[in-house]
C-alpha cells in the first residue's frame, strides 16, 4: 500500500508554475527524501499534500484517501517554518496541538509525558516556550509534530538549523519511526542526510520532477565511474588528464567523474608519486554530485542564472 | 467543531490571563465610577477660597446694594467675596494704579471700577489676576446688573420687584410619551448612562479587535500558524479566534454589570454615608436598552472582529497594521461624531439611513434607541442587514485570511488582496 498518491498535480501562483505536472507514490513504511535546490517547489507540494494549499490540478490521495481534516489528525506535520506560541506554556501547547489532531484526555497527557522525558524536557513543562533555549523549542517542535501517533510523518526541511546532538536524535527517531512502520517524507537540500536515511527519493528542480526512484538504483544507474580521492599537495594537473569528465576539488578531497570508458587503475597511476594518496575509492556517484549533476545541467543553460 | 473549541478554550485562556486583562476589566469600573462621581463630590469637597474684591464706586450709589447681593457666605460662615469700598479719588488713574499694585501684592484679589455713568453707558471693569473662572465673574457680573437695572428703573419710578415678577421666566417640566403612558424623566442622567453605554461599546469594539489582530499577528510571526493549519482549516483558526475573544469580552462585560449592579444597590446609601448633604441618585435605565446594547455588541464585534483578523493576516507587524487599519477605525469614529446630529433629530431620515448603514448601526441604533426608541421595524432592520453583512464580511475575509496568513514578507496591495480572493 502507498502511504501517499501524488498525481500529476499542479500550481501556479499567477503565471509562475510553483510546481509542475508532479506525480509520485510513497510506499508504506519507508522514508523518502524530497530533494531540490531552494524554491524548487518543495514546500508548495508539502503544503499541498498537508491541504494547506490547493492544487490547481491532479489528486493527491494520503493514506489511501483524500485529504481531509480527519485525516489530518493521522498525519504529523513539521513546517520549514518553525514556530510555536511563544507565551504558552510546554505542557499546555503540547496538549493543545495533541488536541486539535484528535488526541485528547489521559492519553495525550501520557504520550506528552513520554516524549517529554525521552527528550529531556520534562523540567521545562510549566516554563513558557520563550523562555526555552533554541534546541530545546526545536525538540519540542518534534514532540508536537509526533505526539499524536501520525501514520504519516511530514518534515520540511527538519535537519535546517539543528546543532549535531539535535541531528542525531532526530535521525534517530526518524528511523525509530520507521520500523515502527510508519512512513516518513521529508524535504531537504542536503543531501548527506538523505544518502544515510532514504529509500526513495524525488528529485524536483524548477518545479518539475528531474530524477525519482529507489536511491541504490539511482545509484547503480549511474555507475561505477566515480572516483573519491583524500589527497595532499598540488593536484591541479589532474584537470588535463583527458579520461575525466568532471571534477569537484574540495581542496583535500576530490570527486572526480570518469568518462565511460575510462580506467580508474590507470588514473591511479598517474597520480602516484605525484601527490600523497591518503584514500583512493571508486564507487557509485555520491547523491550530492548527482544532484549537481542534474540540477546544473539544466540551470546552466539558463541565461539568466549568469 | 471540536478543533473550534480547542481553538476558543486556547484564546479564552490566553488572554484572561493575562495582567492586561485583569487590571483593565478591576480598572473599568473604578474608572467609570470616579467619572460619574468626581464632578459630583468635587463640587462638594471643593471648598472655594474667600476673595476680597475691591471697589470703586464713582456713582456712590452702588456699592452698598452690591455688597448686599454678594454677600452669601460659604459653609464655613465666611463671606465667599469680600468686598472693600476704595473712595474714588480725583486722580481715578492713580487709584487703580494703586489697585493694581495690590492685586499684584496679593492684598486683593481683583478690583471692580463702576464709572460714574454706568447706568447711562452700562460699561465696567473688572481686573484680576485670573479671568478665567467663569462663575465668579458670572455671580459679580450677575450681581452688578442688577443692581444697575434697579437703579435705573427706580430712576423711572418702577418697581424693580414687580417688573422681576413680571419678567420671569416660565419653567418648562419635560415629560416623555411612551406607550404606557406619561413619565416624567431626567433626561439629564438617563442620557449620560446611555452615552456611557455607547461610549463602552465603542470602545470596547476598538479593545477586542486589536485583541484578535495582536493574536493574529504573533501567530504569523511566531510562524506557529502553519502548525495549526497542518490541523485544521485557517476558517476554523480564524473563526475559533473570534468566538474565543468573544467570550473574553463576555467574561470582562458579566463582571462589569456585577459591579454595576452592585453599585445601584449600594451606591447610595454608602455616598450618602461619607457625605451627608450630597444629592446622589443613579439615573435608571430600562432594561430594554440594555437587551439591545447585548444584542449590538455582539453583531458589532463580529462585524469588527472578522475586519481585524483579515488585517491581522495582511500585515507582518502592528506598526504596519496601522496604516490599514486607518480606514475601519474611521467607520467607528464616524458614528462617534454623528452622535451630536442624531441627538438633535433622532428621527430625521438622515439619522434614519445613517443608522441603518451597518458599519454604523451598532454605535448609532443604540444611541437612537436609547433617545427616543425608533419603529420596530428600522430596529430590526438594521439587524437584518448588520448580519447579512457579517455573513459576507466573514465569506470575504475568510478568503484573504487564509492566504495572508502564510504570507510573510511585504505588505501587500490592495490587488494582490484581490487576487487572493480569487485563489482556490
Amino acid at each position: 500500500m502507498n502511504a501517499l498518491e501524488i498525481e500529476n498535480i499542479s500550481k501556479k501562483f499567477d503565471s509562475f508554475y510553483a510546481v509542475k505536472n508532479l506525480s509520485f507514490q510513497i510506499p508504506e513504511g519507508t522514508v523518502y527524501g524530497l530533494l531540490g535546490p531552494n524554491g524548487a517547489g518543495k514546500t508548495t507540494t508539502i503544503r499541498m499534500v498537508m491541504n494547506i494549499i490547493i492544487p490547481d490540478e491532479g489528486n493527491i490521495k494520503v493514506l489511501n484517501q483524500k485529504m481531509d481534516e480527519e485525516m489530518k489528525g493521522r498525519v504529523g506535520y513539521l513546517p520549514e517554518d518553525r514556530g510555536l506560541y511563544p507565551k504558552m506554556k510546554v505542557g499546555e501547547l503540547l496538549l493543545f496541538l495533541a488536541g486539535i489532531k484528535g488526541m485528547k484526555g489521559e492519553k495525550a497527557k501520557q504520550e506528552i509525558d513520554f516524549w517529554l522525558e525521552r527528550f529531556d524536557l520534562v523540567d521545562w513543562r510549566d516554563k513558557k516556550v520563550e523562555e526555552l533555549s533554541r534546541g530545546m523549542q526545536q525538540k519540542l517542535q518534534f514532540i508536537a509534530t509526533i505526539v499524536h501517533q501520525p501514520e504519516l510523518i511530514i518534515l520540511d526541511e527538519p535537519f535546517a538549523g539543528l546543532d549535531p546532538v539535535n541531528t542525531k536524535l532526530l535521525k534517530d527517531i526518524m528511523l525509530e519511526m520507521k520500523e515502527k512502520g510508519r512512513t516518513i517524507i521529508f524535504s531537504t537540500h542536503r543531501m548527506e542526510q538523505v544518502e544515510m536515511i532514504s529509500d526513495n527519493i524525488c528529485l524536483i528542480n524548477r518545479a518539475e520532477k528531474v530524477l525519482e526512484g529507489n536511491l541504490s538504483q539511482i545509484k547503480k544507474q549511474y555507475g561505477k565511474n566515480t572516483v573519491l580521492l583524500d589527497y595532499e599537495g598540488q593536484a591541479s594537473f589532474i584537470k588535463s588528464f583527458p579520461e575525466i569528465e568532471k571534477i569537484d576539488d574540495y581542496g583535500k578531497f576530490m570527486e572526480i567523474k570518469l568518462k565511460e570508458k575510462a580506467d580508474p587503475q590507470h588514473l591511479l597511476s598517474e597520480l602516484v608519486g605525484k601527490i600523497k594518496i591518503n584514500k583512493y575509492e571508486i564507487r557509485e556517484p555520491t547523491l550530492n554530485a548527482i544532484f549537481i549533476d542534474k540540477v546544473g545541467e539544466r540551470n546552466g543553460k539558463d541565461p539568466i542564472s549568469h | 467543531m471540536g478543533k473550534i473549541l480547542s481553538v476558543i478554550k486556547r484564546e479564552y485562556l490566553q488572554v484572561v490571563r493575562t495582567k492586561g486583562f485583569i487590571i483593565g476589566t478591576l480598572l473599568g469600573p473604578v474608572l467609570m465610577a470616579l467619572i460619574i462621581v468626581i464632578p459630583i463630590l468635587s463640587s462638594m469637597v471643593v471648598v472655594p477660597e474667600q476673595e476680597t474684591i475691591g471697589v470703586i464706586d464713582s456713582t456712590q450709589e452702588i456699592f452698598n446694594e452690591l455688597d448686599k447681593k454678594l454677600g452669601y457666605t460659604m459653609k464655613d460662615g465666611r463671606r465667599r467675596y469680600l468686598l472693600k469700598k476704595y473712595e474714588p479719588q480725583a486722580e481715578i488713574e492713580e487709584l487703580r494704579n494703586d489697585l493694581r499694585q495690590k492685586i499684584l501684592a496679593k492684598e486683593i484679589s481683583a478690583f471692580l471700577f463702576i464709572p460714574g455713568d454706568v447706568a447711562a453707558d452700562g460699561k465696567a471693569e473688572y481686573v484680576s489676576e485670573h479671568v478665567s473662572d467663569f462663575d465668579e465673574i458670572k455671580s459679580i457680573h450677575e450681581a452688578l446688573n442688577s443692581v444697575v437695572i434697579g437703579k435705573r428703573l427706580k430712576k423711572e419710578g418702577l418697581e424693580p420687584q414687580k417688573i422681576a415678577q413680571y419678567i420671569k421666566r416660565v419653567s418648562l417640566r419635560t415629560i416623555k410619551l411612551t406607550k404606557k403612558g406619561e413619565e416624567e424623566e431626567d433626561t439629564g442622567g438617563t442620557f449620560l448612562i446611555s452615552y456611557l453605554l455607547v461610549f463602552i461599546l465603542y470602545m470596547t469594539l476598538f479593545f477586542y479587535g486589536s485583541i484578535i489582530l495582536r493574536g493574529v499577528i504573533e501567530e504569523k510571526n511566531s510562524r506557529v500558524v502553519e502548525v495549526i493549519l497542518s490541523s485544521m482549516r485557517p476558517f476554523q483558526l480564524m473563526m475559533g479566534k473570534i468566538f474565543g475573544i468573544a467570550a473574553v469580552g463576555f467574561t470582562q462585560y458579566v463582571i462589569w454589570a456585577l459591579f454595576g449592579l452592585a453599585a445601584s444597590r449600594y451606591s447610595r446609601p454608602l455616598v450618602s454615608s461619607f457625605f451627608p448633604a450630597a444629592e446622589f441618585r443613579l439615573p435608571t435605565i430600562p432594561a430594554y436598552i440594555f437587551v439591545y446594547f447585548v444584542i449590538f455588541f455582539i453583531l458589532g464585534y463580529f462585524l469588527y472582529g472578522t475586519i481585524y483578523a483579515a488585517v491581522g493576516s495582511m500585515v507582518n507587524s502592528e506598526k504596519e497594521a496601522q496604516q490599514l487599519l486607518m480606514p475601519v477605525s474611521l467607520l467607528l469614529v464616524v458614528p462617534m461624531l454623528m452622535i451630536v446630529f442624531i441627538l438633535r433629530s433622532p428621527n430625521s431620515s438622515f439619522s434614519v439611513i445613517l443608522s441603518l448603514v451597518p458599519f454604523f448601526a451598532p454605535v448609532l441604533m443604540l444611541m437612537r434607541i436609547s433617545i427616543l426608541l425608533p419603529p420596530f421595524t428600522q430596529i430590526a432592520g438594521s439587524v437584518v442587514l448588520l448580519a447579512l453583512t457579517i455573513f459576507l464580511m466573514i465569506w470575504l475575509t475568510g478568503k484573504i485570511y487564509r492566504v495572508g496568513i502564510l504570507m510573510y514578507g511585504k505588505r501587500p496591495s490592495i490587488k494582490e488582496v484581490v487576487k487572493w480572493m480569487k485563489y482556490k
